[in-house]
């Protein structure tokens, strides 16, 4: 998904040109499939205050058909809701859905492609109407009606992909989606079965709105929510205001009810100016990560104010497998020796990351990590001058925008360094990865990165690194990663219905596999990132989710 | 930007224009007598000493890099140490998880001075690059941009004058619109416009090939968005110009147009077009570090003092000599040009007032 940083990905387009040919496959996942039971969240719920200030930056949308933007879905994750939702813990139990308007998690048919919820009774929306099953079919259908980012997650679904499905015609209603008002019954039946399908099902896109919102974005007009809270008020660029749902009356036991009893949100994208307002008191969080200019003072001056967090992303220097000189072995595995991933994180991101050469982060159970190159210029050089290819023209690609800009100059000096004679190219971050994942643009060496959209192996290798899953525009694998072998264990892993030790292993050699044995793509570090508050935060209820970042929802004041 | 060309006359500037030249002014050419007024000015005579300077050091790069600092411009020297004083100093401080606490790092030595044997003499940037080394490079580039630019512009404002001025009528007419087209927007702006589209993928048209990181884009945008600074004025002149005397002889004599225009009255806006040409060289090279410091100018890795200052701006708490050092490169520069051109413009016509403001 759209990093923090504001770096668009567009992986749910190149979800829905792929999913139209998934193989077959198992339906399964992480999730604890058979919890039915309500959860208590946190144990910082109950501590109410009437306001909470924060500095947040620009969200893309705030209609969850629309949102595609860390800024949104942290705000959004406590208004609409789906069917599932995360665990509002800290650590790896936060990647455990649990049922939301849901009475409990789905049962499955034995072939996988049949999942049944029934929602809970009772349930009603912000406008204190009530929400009916049906709406859940009509959310999904709004989706593909205002071209939703995350179309693509939903085209396994039957009766949405082919010529005559609904993606296509828009028209009528997907029949894969079977509901019944008066039992709270909705049935989803699948093409194929599909292993991440319920971590899908957790998303925002698949948040219930009610059946008659019309397909348009509705950000600033705002659409009755079923959370805790609801959007007063929302306009571009300017701030937001969060308040309490009136009709929400603890309908969803699995979720805190929410602390603050109000969210002013002021949006300022210079994280200078937000770190500025912070540090002032002038307002309570900082959304934005403190920039590196401030950092030692933050740190030495509001240590206490200050938390330093690694969610769930991996950076990394997509080398074009197709194209000379990267097409072949040895040049790429010199670019591993020949980056210095420490420094890297010291220089550039003012340290502020964590080395790594694995391509899934260290969060996941599937993570066995990898120590395979060591920075050593000179082996880097030995391995160009054996593949042949020194002094070759490398086009690096990279956003113009720093950090990233600098740590594609540094790809770029790197490159100079072992041979190559590379040509910088630095985009706008609004088109640039649209650019590289464009096959015309024949980028042969580009500054990536990726944040999970949901909690499993599939939102990495699947969608980034399966050469099936290659496309000429809006490609998700820009560096032509085709490794037959490994393409198809993937397909083969999406048919695993449970996430066991013998399944995890299998991933964990998959990113062996594409990091050493092919050496397909430079990963180099997990990014860290603040979040830095105003002296009235009492800082002992802090929470950090693995998927919406800071738990606002359970902040406490002092 | 506006420009101003206008001339003052008063009761008594011609005597106190004799007075000035001390009465010996007779049989004298007008260069010379420009020349001995100049020489007389000291300060401008200063700030041209200063430019100068500054020039020739920036032409120094290469060996400066090759033989005293020991690094190219764009060399980045993450992760690695140099000598002061007999000891180790790490040229970008070390940061991250150090024993599970984190340790904010990323902060790169500052002005050394002549401590390290040459290196580091203004530090270095985030990337462990040689703050002096890009310094120089930088300014290499920004004065080929700045005098490039200004080159180019003033020839075809003036070209363009000539013909306008000169025939008049139709051509006139629509030389004037071009120049009034341009002028219709703001500078800086259209300038922007200009440089960011062709800083993505060149100018690949009428079988000209211009790579996108080539300095000829900042060179010849600023070139085309200035020519009515230059063309209007000269245009005017020109205008009042073809009316004289010298030019009715010229003309009942048979010259050709073009022996007109360029052996009559080219020489008699040569001593504006001067003035025009040294201050234009001072706000092109004000334009160019705007262009670059915005990303539509000198891309990056290639430094020029524009680019500087927006690595630099980034880290002003920390590192603020990254901002400061290029900052004063611009201003000294810019500074000695317009004093100069100030000099220059007294020196050549003591009566006209020619203003480039912006």
């Amino acid at each position: 998904m759209t990093s923090r940083s504001r770096l668009p990905r567009l992986g749910a387009l190149a979800l829905l040109t792929a999913a139209l040919a998934l193989l077959a496959a198992g339906c399964g996942g992480g999730g604890d499939k058979s919890a039915s039971g309500d959860q208590n969240a946190g144990s910082n719920e109950g501590k109410t205050y009437p306001e909470l200030k924060v500095i947040w930056d620009a969200p893309d949308y705030m209609d969850p058909a629309l949102a595609y933007t860390v800024a949104a879905w942290q705000i959004n994750n406590y208004v609409y809701e789906g069917l599932l939702g995360y665990k509002h813990a800290s650590g790896k139990e936060g990647a455990t859905l649990v049922p939301y308007l849901a009475e409990a998690m789905p049962k499955i048919s034995a072939d996988g492609k049949k999942l049944s919820f029934k929602l809970r009774e009772g349930l009603k929306y912000s406008d204190g109407t009530d929400v009916k099953a049906s709406d859940f079919r009509a959310s999904i259908e709004r989706l593909f009606k205002v071209d939703s980012p995350g179309v693509g997650f939903f085209s396994n679904i039957s009766g949405v992909s082919g010529s005559s499905g609904f993606a296509e015609t828009k028209k009528g209603h997907i029949s894969g989606i079977v509901t019944n008002d008066a039992n709270r019954t909705i049935d989803i039946t699948l093409d194929n079965p599909q292993g991440d399908i319920l971590y899908i099902l957790g998303t925002q896109f698949a948040a219930i709105v009610p059946a008659k919102t019309p397909a348009s974005d509705q950000s600033t007009k705002g659409i009755p929510s079923t959370g805790p809270y609801m959007i007063q008020s929302y306009t571009p660029s300017r701030n937001f205001v969060v308040v309490r749902n009136p009709n929400y009356n603890d309908q969803i036991p699995t979720m805190p009810s929410g602390n603050p009893d109000k969210v002013v949100g002021k949006i300022i994208t210079d994280p200078v100016a937000a770190y500025q307002q912070v540090a002032t008191d002038k307002s309570d969080y900082d959304f934005q990560v403190v920039p590196n200019d401030r950092l030692p003072e933050a740190q030495s001056k509001y240590k206490d104010q200050l938390r330093i967090y690694t969610s769930p992303n991996t950076y990394y220097y997509a080398l074009n497998n197709k194209l000379p000189p990267f097409n072949n072995l040895k040049a790429r595995q010199a670019v591993q020796y020949a980056i210095d991933r420490n420094a890297i994180i010291s220089g550039v991101y003012g340290g502020l990351g964590k080395p790594t050469q694995n391509f899934l982060p260290p969060d996941y159970p599937q993570y066995k990590k990898i120590d395979a190159y060591t920075f050593d210029l000179a082996k880097a050089k030995q391995l160009v001058q054996q593949s042949g290819t020194s002094g070759a023209t490398v086009d690096v690609y990279g956003p113009n925008e720093d950090p990233s800009k600098s740590s594609t100059e540094y790809l770029a000096n790197q490159l100079a360094k072992i041979g190559y004679k590379p040509k910088l190219h630095l985009l706008s971050h609004q088109v640039y990865f649209q650019t590289i994942g464009n096959q015309a643009t024949k980028a042969q060496a580009m500054f990536t990165d990726w944040y999970q959209d949901y909690p499993h192996p599939l939102d990495w290798f699947d969608v980034l690194l399966n050469g099936n899953r290659i496309t000429q525009t809006h490609n998700n694998n820009p560096g032509n990663v085709d490794v037959k072998s490994v393409n198809a264990e993937i397909e083969s892993l999406k048919k695993e219905e449970e996430i066991t030790p013998a399944v995890n292993d299998r991933w964990a050699k998959v990113d062996k596999d594409l990091m050493v044995t092919d050496s397909t793509t430079v990963p180099y570090m997990n990014r860290s990132q603040t979040d830095f508050f105003s002296t009235r935060m009492d800082m002992s209820c802090y929470s950090f989710h693995l998927l919406n970042q800071w738990d606002w929802g359970i902040s406490c004041m002092k | 930007m506006a420009t101003e060309s206008s001339t003052d006359f008063t009761l008594d500037t011609a005597a106190a224009l004799a007075e000035a030249e001390q009465g010996a002014i007779e049989g004298k050419s007008p260069w010379f007598l420009a020349w001995r007024r100049l020489r007389r000015n000291y300060v401008a005579l200063g700030f041209l000493a200063v430019f100068v300077v500054i020039v020739a050091l920036c032409f120094l790069a290469t060996p400066y890099a090759k033989h005293v600092a020991k690094t190219g411009p764009n060399e980045n020297h993450l992760g690695e140490t140099f000598t002061r004083d007999g000891k180790q100093v790490q040229i970008v401080s070390k940061g991250g998880f150090i024993g599970g606490e984190f340790v904010a790092g990323g902060i790169p030595v500052g002005p050394q001075l002549w401590h390290a044997g040459g290196r580091y003499v203004f530090g270095a940037d985030t990337q462990g690059r040689d703050v002096a080394v890009r310094l120089l490079y930088g300014g290499q580039n920004s004065l080929k941009v700045g005098i490039g630019s200004a080159i180019i512009c003033t020839f075809f404002a003036v070209v363009l004058a000539l013909l306008a001025g000169y025939y008049g009528g139709g051509r006139d007419w629509v030389i004037s619109r071009f120049f009034d087209l341009i002028w219709a927007f703001p500078v800086l702006l259209l300038a922007i416009a200009l440089g960011t589209a062709l800083s993505i993928n060149g100018f690949h048209h009428f079988g000209i090939n211009i790579e996108a990181g080539s300095l000829w884009i900042p060179t010849l945008v600023i070139s085309f968005v200035l020519i009515p600074y230059i063309g209007r004025p000269m245009r005017g002149q020109i205008l009042s110009l073809r009316e004289k005397e010298f030019i009715e002889a010229a003309n009942s004599q048979g010259a050709s147009s073009f022996r007109v225009m360029f052996s009559e009255l080219l020489p008699n806006i040569a001593s504006s077009v001067l003035v025009f040409f040294t201050l234009i060289i001072a706000s092109n090279i004000l334009t160019e570090a705007g262009l670059s410091f915005l990303g539509a100018g000198v891309q990056p890795p290639s430094p020029s003092w524009g680019t500087l200052i927006a690595d630099g701006q980034t880290r002003i708490a920390t590192a603020p000599w990254l901002a400061i050092i290029p900052g004063i490169a611009i201003v000294l520069t810019v500074l000695s040009l317009n004093v100069f051109g100030d000099g220059l413009r007294d020196a050549l016509d003591p009566r006209a007032k020619v203003r480039i403001e912006r």
